[in-house]
C-alpha cells in the first residue's frame, strides 16, 4: 500500500491505530519530495527540519489519545500565506528573503490542530496568473504531463497534492487560483465564501476578492480542512461573524431533488468541446442520482473578465504600493535619491505580469478613466451578483466547467496576457459575487489530461457544494498521474 | 496605449522601463485595454448605497491595550544595524 495515495481520514485511522507514526509518515513525504520535486518544482521551500519536529510533537498528542482530525497530517502551504520564521516569498524577487514575524490566522488554526508543515508551495508571482510560470523561483509542472502547466496561481499546491507530495494543501483564490489549478492537476479545490476564512496574514493581492481555501484529493478532505480554518477573526474586518458550520455534514448526502442550474453562457463559444461534453456528462450523472437540472442564463458573463481585471488590478496597484524596498523586501543597490531608490527597487523586484497589473490598476483609477472603467466594473459586480441571486431563486447550486480548456503546454499562452486573462472566464464570477465554489475532476481529455467541473453555491453554503462534489466523486473513476 | 500613457502610468506606480521594455509593454497594454473596453458596451450604473448598506463602521473590536510585536521581530527584515529602519540620505 502506498500511504501517500490515501485520503486524510484514511491516514487518520492508520495514525490512530498506530500502524504508522507521524514522523514515519512525514519522512515518507520528504523522501517523495526529494525524489520527484526536482522535476515538478511544486515547492519553493521545503521545511524538513520543522516538519520532523512538528511530527514528533503530533505523535505525542496521538499517543495521548487526544488527536484531532488533522493531527500529524503533512500539509503544504502556498507561499503567500505568512508563516512565522519561515520564508514567505510570494514567488517574487521582491520578497525573496522575507521572513514573516507572525503566523497568518489560518496557520495559527492549523498549528492548533498540530498539522505537519512540509513546506511552502510555488505560485504565480503575487498570485497574478494562471500557469505558475510567472514564479521567480519554481516554474511548477503538471504531474500528468511535465511539459504542461499545473495552472495557477496555486499551481504548486495543486501539483504537489496531485503528485502525493503532501496529503493536502492550502491555496488562495482571487479569480480562480484554487479551482483552476485543481482542475488542471486532477484534484479538488474549494474557494470558500468571501469572509468565511480569515485573510489575516495572506499577502494581499485584491482584498475584496482574495480568499484562502483547501486543495485536496477529494471534497471530503477539503471539508476537513475547511472545518479547521473557517471562522471569525478579529484581525480581519471582512471576516464573517456567522458561525462556521460542520462542512462534512453533507458528505454522503442524497442528490434526490437537488436543483442544479446550468447557465447556458458557460457552455458556449470559447469552451473546448471536450470540456462541455465532460461537464454535461457529469450533469447527466447527477440527474441519474435524482437531481433536477435547471436551465438558466447569466447574460453579463461576457463582461465578467474585464470587470474582474479592472477591480482586482485597481486593488493590486494600491496593495503593492507598500513594496518600497525600505521596511522589507528587495532594495536596489542603485538610486541617487529616495524616489529613485523606490523606483529601482520596484522595477528590479517585480516581474512583468505584476508590472502590467499595476499599470492597468493605475489606468482604471486615474483621472478621466475612473468612471468609464473602475466605476463601470463596480456596477458590473453588482449586476453579476444580482444575476446569481436570480438564478439561486430556482436552484440549490450551479454547475459550470472550471476552465475553457485542459492544461496547456508550458510554452503556450504564457507570454500572451490577453489569452491568459480570457481563460479565467469560468471562475471569476464566483469571486465577483463572493460565492463559494468547488472544482472536482469530471473526466479526462484525449491526451489524458484532467477536466474539472465547478459547483457554485449560495453564500456560506459550502456544505451543500462539498456534499454534491462528494456524491459525484464516489462513483467517478479517478486516474492518478504516473510520476517519472 | 501610447508610450506617453505607459510612461505616465509607470511614474504613478514608481516603475521604470527601458525604451525596449516600454515599447513591448505599450503593445501588451493595448491588447489588454481592448478587452477592458467591452465594459463600455453595457449601460449599468454603480449604486454605492447598495454596496455599503451592510457595512457597519462602528462594528469595531474593543479598544484594549495588548502586547505589541517585539521590535526585533518587526526589524528582522529591514536593512539596518541600529535598531531602526535605515534609508538613503534625502536631506542635503
Amino acid at each position: 500500500m502506498d500511504i501517500t495515495k490515501l485520503k486524510i481520514r484514511e491516514m487518520r485511522k492508520l495514525l490512530d491505530n498506530k500502524e504508522i507514526s507521524s514522523p514515519e509518515l512525514t519522512q515518507i513525504y520528504i523522501d517523495r519530495i526529494k525524489k520527484y520535486d526536482g522535476k515538478l518544482e511544486s515547492y519553493i521551500t521545503v521545511t524538513e527540519e520543522i516538519a520532523l519536529n512538528e511530527a514528533e510533537k503530533a505523535q505525542d498528542i496521538i499517543n495521548s489519545g487526544k488527536a484531532g482530525e488533522l493531527c500529524g497530517i503533512p500539509l503544504a502551504i502556498k507561499d503567500n500565506i505568512c508563516t512565522d520564521g519561515v520564508k514567505t516569498t510570494c514567488a517574487s524577487k521582491m520578497l525573496e528573503d522575507f521572513v514573516p514575524p507572525y503566523d497568518a490566522t489560518v496557520m495559527e488554526k492549523l498549528n492548533a490542530e498540530n498539522i505537519v508543515m512540509l513546506g511552502k508551495t510555488s505560485m504565480d508571482e503575487f498570485a497574478m496568473g494562471g500557469s505558475t510560470q510567472t514564479s521567480a523561483f519554481a516554474k511548477t509542472k503538471n504531474p500528468y504531463d511535465i511539459n504542461r502547466v499545473p495552472g495557477g496561481s496555486s499551481g504548486g499546491s495543486a501539483s504537489c497534492v496531485s503528485a502525493s507530495l503532501c496529503a493536502a494543501a492550502l491555496g488562495s483564490d482571487t479569480g480562480g487560483s484554487i479551482r483552476q489549478p485543481a482542475a488542471f492537476c486532477g484534484v479538488t479545490g474549494l474557494k470558500p465564501t468571501y469572509g468565511r476564512v480569515s485573510r489575516y496574514g495572506l499577502v494581499a493581492f485584491a482584498s475584496s476578492f482574495d480568499q484562502i481555501g483547501p486543495i485536496a484529493k477529494d471534497a471530503h478532505d477539503c471539508a476537513i480542512i475547511l472545518n479547521a480554518i473557517a471562522g471569525y477573526d478579529r484581525h480581519d474586518g471582512t471576516a464573517s461573524k456567522l458561525p462556521a458550520a460542520d462542512y462534512t455534514s453533507k458528505i454522503n448526502m442524497s442528490m434526490e431533488g437537488v436543483k442544479i442550474a446550468l447557465p447556458k453562457e458557460f457552455y458556449g463559444d470559447g469552451i473546448d468541446r471536450e470540456i462541455t461534453d465532460a461537464v454535461m456528462k457529469a450533469a447527466e450523472e447527477y440527474e441519474k442520482m435524482g437531481a433536477v437540472l435547471v436551465e438558466c442564463s447569466m447574460p453579463s458573463l461576457k463582461y465578467a473578465v474585464p470587470a474582474y481585471y479592472l477591480i482586482s488590478s485597481a486593488e493590486a496597484s494600491s496593495n503593492l504600493s507598500r513594496y518600497d524596498g525600505i521596511k522589507y523586501g528587495h532594495r536596489s543597490e542603485s538610486g541617487d535619491d529616495f524616489n529613485q531608490l523606490i523606483c529601482n527597487s520596484r522595477s528590479e523586484g517585480f516581474g512583468s505580469e505584476v508590472k502590467r497589473r499595476i499599470l492597468l490598476g493605475n489606468y482604471a483609477l486615474s483621472s478621466g478613466y475612473y468612471d468609464a472603467y473602475y466605476g463601470k466594473a463596480l456596477a458590473l459586480r453588482q449586476r453579476i451578483s444580482a444575476e446569481y441571486d436570480s438564478i439561486f431563486e430556482n436552484c440549490d447550486m450551479i454547475l459550470t466547467p472550471t476552465t475553457p480548456s485542459a492544461a496547456y503546454g508550458v510554452n503556450e499562452n504564457v507570454s500572451d496576457p490577453v489569452k491568459m486573462y480570457k481563460a479565467d472566464i469560468c471562475t471569476v464570477t464566483a469571486n465577483i459575487a463572493s460565492l463559494p465554489a468547488i472544482s472536482t475532476t469530471c473526466g479526462y481529455n484525449a491526451d489524458g489530461m484532467p477536466i474539472g467541473m465547478s459547483l457554485v453555491g449560495k453564500k456560506f453554503d459550502e456544505a451543500s457544494i462539498i456534499g454534491a462534489a462528494d456524491a459525484f466523486e464516489r462513483s467517478f473513476e479517478y486516474k492518478a498521474p504516473e510520476l517519472i | 496605449m501610447d508610450l506617453e500613457m505607459v510612461s505616465y502610468l509607470s511614474k504613478l506606480g514608481k516603475l521604470s522601463f527601458t525604451d525596449e521594455e516600454l515599447q513591448k509593454t505599450a503593445e501588451e497594454m493595448t491588447g489588454i485595454i481592448e478587452i477592458m473596453d467591452t465594459v463600455k458596451e453595457i449601460d449599468v450604473v454603480y449604486d454605492a448605497f447598495a454596496d455599503n448598506k451592510n457595512v457597519y463602521l462602528n462594528d469595531l473590536r474593543e479598544d484594549a491595550s495588548e502586547a505589541s510585536m517585539a521590535t526585533g521581530k518587526i526589524l528582522q527584515n529591514a536593512e539596518n544595524s541600529e535598531n531602526c529602519f535605515v534609508v538613503p540620505k534625502v536631506v542635503e
